[in-house]
């Protein structure tokens, strides 16, 4: 079962991230969103940041702990999104 | 007394979209170029040309095993006045964006792509890019490489900026496998030294050289820029 916000998170990866050959079919929401799973790159993982920010107001650290464990799955982002979301 | 040729160009590739000679099979004229080569992953982050590139490189090295001279004068001037803007706005860089403004991008994703660690180099010369190339190519022929692959692209320039490029820029990318060996088809390019029968011409654009590898224009010549070193002791 997938929310309304981790769909709308499906669109917003694969519009910002350019996935021309993906549907949001394709993502698993349980599946890694980096290297394996979806195959997404540290470029991604900054990109994906910045729309974060643009789009709900949040603020990550780059390099943390934390912000790997939010970056997990799209579960683990919506999560984070739903807390920490100012807009 | 004849000067020896310098290279042989073996074969070639061209993009240029919207051409109308389209019986050449050498000559892709599609709008959006497959790119097929490269990983989808990769593929994404480039742009026609980026892709159009990757397409004729696979081709003429199928095996990924040969130097890349890239050349370019402008790079994409979309996307880097795109960046100007958002930088003047103070709104934060597409990191994606921006890791790929750097004038090598496109050999670089085609190499990791294709899996090709050979040497690269890309080029600008301020309109003397094919001039530049030539004598990058002879340095590795020198050295002993048997094939040096040559890529030559531009882009139309933003419109904002069109007004001081006469003739235009022509949105077009060309690739020549050339080697010092001959073969009974390939092509010889041979230097001479300029004459006063030499004409100051425009330096050829990557659509100039698809032109006359088409067939549309008998003769190309490319003069290198006049240049003088002059070496002073300090005092």
């Amino acid at each position: 079962m997938t929310s309304e916000l981790e769909q709308e998170l499906k669109h917003l990866i694969i519009d910002t991230l350019e996935l021309e050959d993906v549907t949001p079919e394709d993502i698993d929401p349980d599946e890694p969103l980096f290297v394996e799973g979806l195959g997404l790159d540290s470029i991604d993982a900054l990109e994906l940041g910045l729309a974060l920010q643009k789009r709900y107001g949040i603020k990550l650290e780059s390099d943390s702990d934390e912000t790997r464990h939010h970056f997990r799955n799209l579960r683990t982002l919506a999560a984070l999104v739903e807390e920490r979301r100012t807009a | 007394m004849t000067t020896p040729a310098m290279m042989y160009v073996h074969d070639w590739r061209a993009w240029q979209p919207g051409r109308r000679d389209t019986s050449q099979p050498r000559l892709s004229v599609a709008e959006k170029p497959a790119g097929g080569h490269v990983p989808a992953m990769l593929r994404r982050r480039l742009t026609g040309i980026g892709r159009a590139l990757c397409d004729m490189l696979a081709e003429l090295d199928a095996d990924a095993d040969c130097p890349l001279l890239y050349a370019s004068r402008h790079g994409d001037g979309e996307r880097t006045l795109e960046m100007l803007n958002t930088l003047a706005e103070e709104a934060p860089l597409s990191p994606a964006r921006f890791g790929l403004s750097v004038h090598n991008a496109i050999p670089g994703v085609y190499s990791i792509g294709r899996g090709n660690r050979r040497t690269q180099q890309a080029i600008a010369a301020s309109g003397d890019e094919f001039a530049a190339l030539l004598v990058e190519a002879q340095g590795y022929l020198a050295q002993g490489e048997p094939t040096v692959i040559l890529a030559f692209a531009d882009q139309a320039i933003p419109a904002r900026f069109a007004a001081h490029f006469t003739p235009p820029v022509e949105t077009a990318a060309v690739a020549l496998r050339v080697s010092s060996t001959p073969a009974h088809d390939a092509w010889a390019l041979t230097p001479r030294p300029l004459t006063s029968d030499d004409t100051a011409e425009d330096s050829p654009q990557p659509s100039d050289l698809i032109d006359w590898l088409c067939g549309a224009r008998d003769e190309l010549h490319c003069h290198r820029p006049r240049q003088a070193w002059s070496l002073v002791r300090a005092e």
